[in-house]
């Protein structure tokens, strides 16, 4: 059985620099950071910068048609925004999606509503229908129940990591013929859930985050949804569909240290990038540009640099976190760099590490130019979650 | 290097369960109940974790240890190449405690113990940790579909030629307050006992005193009456002797399975759930079962429709449906005779 060329024919984003690809596009190339003063969540750690998606939930509803009484969640609301994207610019619709999987990535799921309503759940029956919406697979059945029926339907948790991993999941249904089409991403919404959790463990900044700086001090928590539609080469010529951009290998492994800390050397990393790097069968010195995952941790960072600078050697590409923009989305991160990556690849610049100011000791010196009119020829994209789950993706462009 | 016909050895499987744990007497004298909210029964955890280490973790993870360790040993194998584990609601004590902090004593003091443990991809990362593995690790979160997913993606990864082993489970545990709020959700329904599950079966390419081998994966969303025929001619070609379904003898979530009346009309039905309960996990509870008929060569008369043993030397295939929409079919075939 021959193996099979992946690739990407349609791009939808939702995040705090941008409600879709072009205002994506916009924001990177004028380096606005879309990390700001809390607004829509309701919490009193108003002392930490977020980058929300400048949308309230019934806007969203509007946006997409929804009765205001329907029962959404926040992350299934811009899950839909930008899945509606993606099935656009690949062409598809309703009838198609019947030939198509579906993998989402999702850890936060309906909690939003869930922390809002938890009381309800326990004294009385006035929200039961956000009960139903709790779990992360109810959270992908309402993102794609809205534009159809598709072949197969599952969802990825694994924290950080999980729309990569949703990626790379539709990916190897793509080479082995399960699907000529899988759709696949994240999704996640700011809770107060989430942002106490983080709290809690000290890693969130009080400041605009500094991936690499040697001053950072934590993350800022950030929220949105990306989908890419992935396509097998022969289907897309078939049916006269563009490519945008190729995905040339990709890799998983565990870093097998600690449930919510990356070990010092960056293990699992390595070897996430190394395995993403031979599927590619490309070696260090063919990448053009990282998008690290770049959290603005003390820890990650570190990690992180201490891989890259054993993958790579003296070869080390421009890198950097675009976190510094759209805060991190956590699960929903993988895709939205993913197509970051895209954007950038298509567009010919380098995404700029925004707020660095000053190297850290024995880290990387992240890129600060957006070398506009550069050829990015394959471009590596690194998503690492709690648990040490570790994966990343080379995007390549096509001709 | 891809294969098409794939064949993969199911060397052990283990469960933590309304059932005695890590141990296959339901078989013949299972524990019954008539409770509609049952606990699993607990194996001692002390030959698998140090007292400290399990003071730290929830029953979830615990229990997720326990089976895949003693899994791994029953298999001879140490570092499986691949951890891919489902769960439904992960944590869920964990989770509980830390919402129900939040919501009721606001947002101070919360305890970064119990939102790490909240985090659904824990117990594969635990796994990961405890045998020191690097290798492929996901974990699948689709309400009763999450171990057919995980399955699947073990599946892929074997014709893949990604992998040699593949340690994979789901693991779900239930809380009293949240046992409550299944029953609200339609999750858990009218005459099914709402219950726990853990469970880790250890699948390799090679390897003598195999349970029985998988031979075909399928999941599917709302199929046609077309594709459904095509699917289970396609899994029963090669001969079955019964179907292992996830009826539960509640009226709506049985109706989900009539289409196995007319399409695999003469085959016997089985089912489980009587026995252990519902929880997103419960799936797995089928795969296990149907994988320890084929082990003993019959099927006990506790999982028959008929009451009576059913001799099981070719093979055994699984369905579930979830909410009438998300269907999975494993085939299992019988290494009896080979």
């Amino acid at each position: 059985m021959q193996e099979k060329s992946v690739l990407i024919t349609g791009c939808g984003i939702v995040s705090a620099i941008g409600l879709d690809c072009g205002q994506v596009l916009d924001s990177l190339l004028k380096v606005r950071t879309g990390v700001g003063t809390l607004r829509y969540l309701k919490t009193g750690h108003t002392e930490f910068p977020v980058g929300e998606v400048k949308l309230s939930d019934e806007e969203m509803q509007r946006m997409m048609g929804i009765a205001s009484d329907t029962p959404s969640t926040r992350t299934a609301l811009m899950g839909m925004i930008a899945l509606h994207e993606a099935l656009g610019q690949a062409g598809l619709n309703r009838d198609d999606l019947k030939e198509c999987g579906f993998v989402n990535g999702t850890t936060v799921g309906g909690m939003d509503k869930s922390e809002q309503y938890y009381l309800d759940f326990i004294e009385n029956d006035s929200r039961n229908a956000y009960i139903s919406t709790h779990d992360c697979g109810s959270c992908s059945e309402m993102i794609a129940d809205r534009f159809g029926r598709f072949k197969m339907i599952t969802t990825i948790s694994t924290a950080c990591s999980s729309a990569a991993n949703a990626i790379e999941m539709a990916a190897d249904m793509i080479r082995l013929g399960e699907a000529d089409i899988v759709v696949a991403g994240g999704s996640e919404c700011i809770t107060k859930f989430h942002l106490n959790g983080f709290n809690s463990l000290m890693i969130l900044d009080h400041n605009q985050c500094r991936p690499f700086d040697a001053g950072r001090a934590g993350l800022n928590l950030g929220e949105g949804a990306a989908f890419v539609v992935l396509e097998e080469a022969g289907h897309a010529a078939a049916r006269g569909a563009k490519a945008l951009a190729r995905l040339s290998g990709y890799g998983n492994a565990c870093d097998a240290f600690h449930q919510t800390a990356s070990s010092p050397d960056g293990e699992g990393a390595y070897i996430a990038m190394s395995k993403a790097l031979k599927e590619a069968g490309l070696k260090p010195s063919d990448i053009d540009y990282v998008n690290a995952h770049g959290t603005g941790t003390p820890n990650n960072d570190e990690s992180e640099s201490q891989a890259m600078k054993r993958l790579f050697g003296q070869y080390m590409p421009p890198v950097s976190s675009t976190k510094s923009m759209t805060g991190h989305t956590t699960s929903a991160s993988g895709a939205i760099e993913t197509v970051i990556c895209i954007l950038a690849i298509r567009n010919g610049f380098i995404p700029v590490n925004y707020a660095f100011e000053h190297p850290m000791e024995n880290g990387i010196v992240p890129n600060m130019d957006l070398n506009r009119g550069c050829k990015l020829r394959h471009v590596l994209c690194n998503s690492f979650g709690f648990g040490g789950n570790d994966s990343s993706l080379v995007l390549s462009a096509v001709e | 290097m891809i294969m098409e016909n794939k064949s993969v050895k199911i060397l052990s499987a283990k469960q933590i369960s309304i059932q005695n744990p890590l141990a296959e007497e339901w078989m013949d004298n299972p524990l019954s109940y008539t409770e509609d909210y049952v606990r699993a029964v607990d194996p001692d955890f002390r030959q698998f974790i140090s007292a400290g280490d399990a003071r730290r973790m929830g029953k979830l993870l615990k229990r997720a240890l326990a089976t895949s360790l003693s899994a791994l040993h029953e298999g001879g194998i140490e570092d499986p190449d691949a951890i891919i584990t489902g769960t439904g609601f992960g944590s869920i004590e964990n989770t509980e405690l830390f919402l129900d902090a939040l919501v009721r004593e606001g947002e101070q003091l919360l305890k970064p113990t119990q939102f790490m443990q909240s985090t659904h991809n824990t117990a594969s990362s635990l796994i990961g940790i405890h045998t020191k593995c690097h290798g492929y690790n996901s974990t699948y979160s689709q309400k009763g579909f999450s171990f057919d997913s995980a399955l699947y993606d073990a599946w892929m990864q074997f014709r893949l030629g990604r992998i040699r082993s593949a340690l994979v489970g789901s693991h779900d545990e239930m809380s009293p307050v949240f046992s409550g709020f299944v029953r609200k959700a339609g999750h858990v329904k009218e005459g099914e006992i709402c219950s726990e599950a853990a469970v880790s079966v250890l699948m390799t390419e090679c390897g003598d005193n195999a349970y029985c081998t998988l031979d075909g994966v399928k999941l599917l969303d709302t199929p046609s009456e077309v594709t459904l025929k095509q699917v289970l001619a396609d899994m029963t070609a090669g001969g079955i002797n019964a179907v292992m379904t996830g009826m539960s003898g509640n009226a709506e979530n049985d109706s989900w399975y009539g289409f196995l009346n007319t399409m695999l009309s003469g085959v016997p039905q089985l089912r489980y759930k009587p026995l252990f309960g519902v929880n997103f996990s419960s799936s797995a509870i089928g795969f296990y079962a149907a994988a320890c008929c084929l082990r003993k060569g019959c099927v006990p008369a506790v999982l028959s429709a008929s009451g009576k043993d059913i001799d099981c030397r070719k093979g055994i295939l699984v369905v579930n449906v979830v909410e009438g929409r998300h269907y999975s079919f494993s085939l299992l075939k019988s290494v009896c005779g080979k």
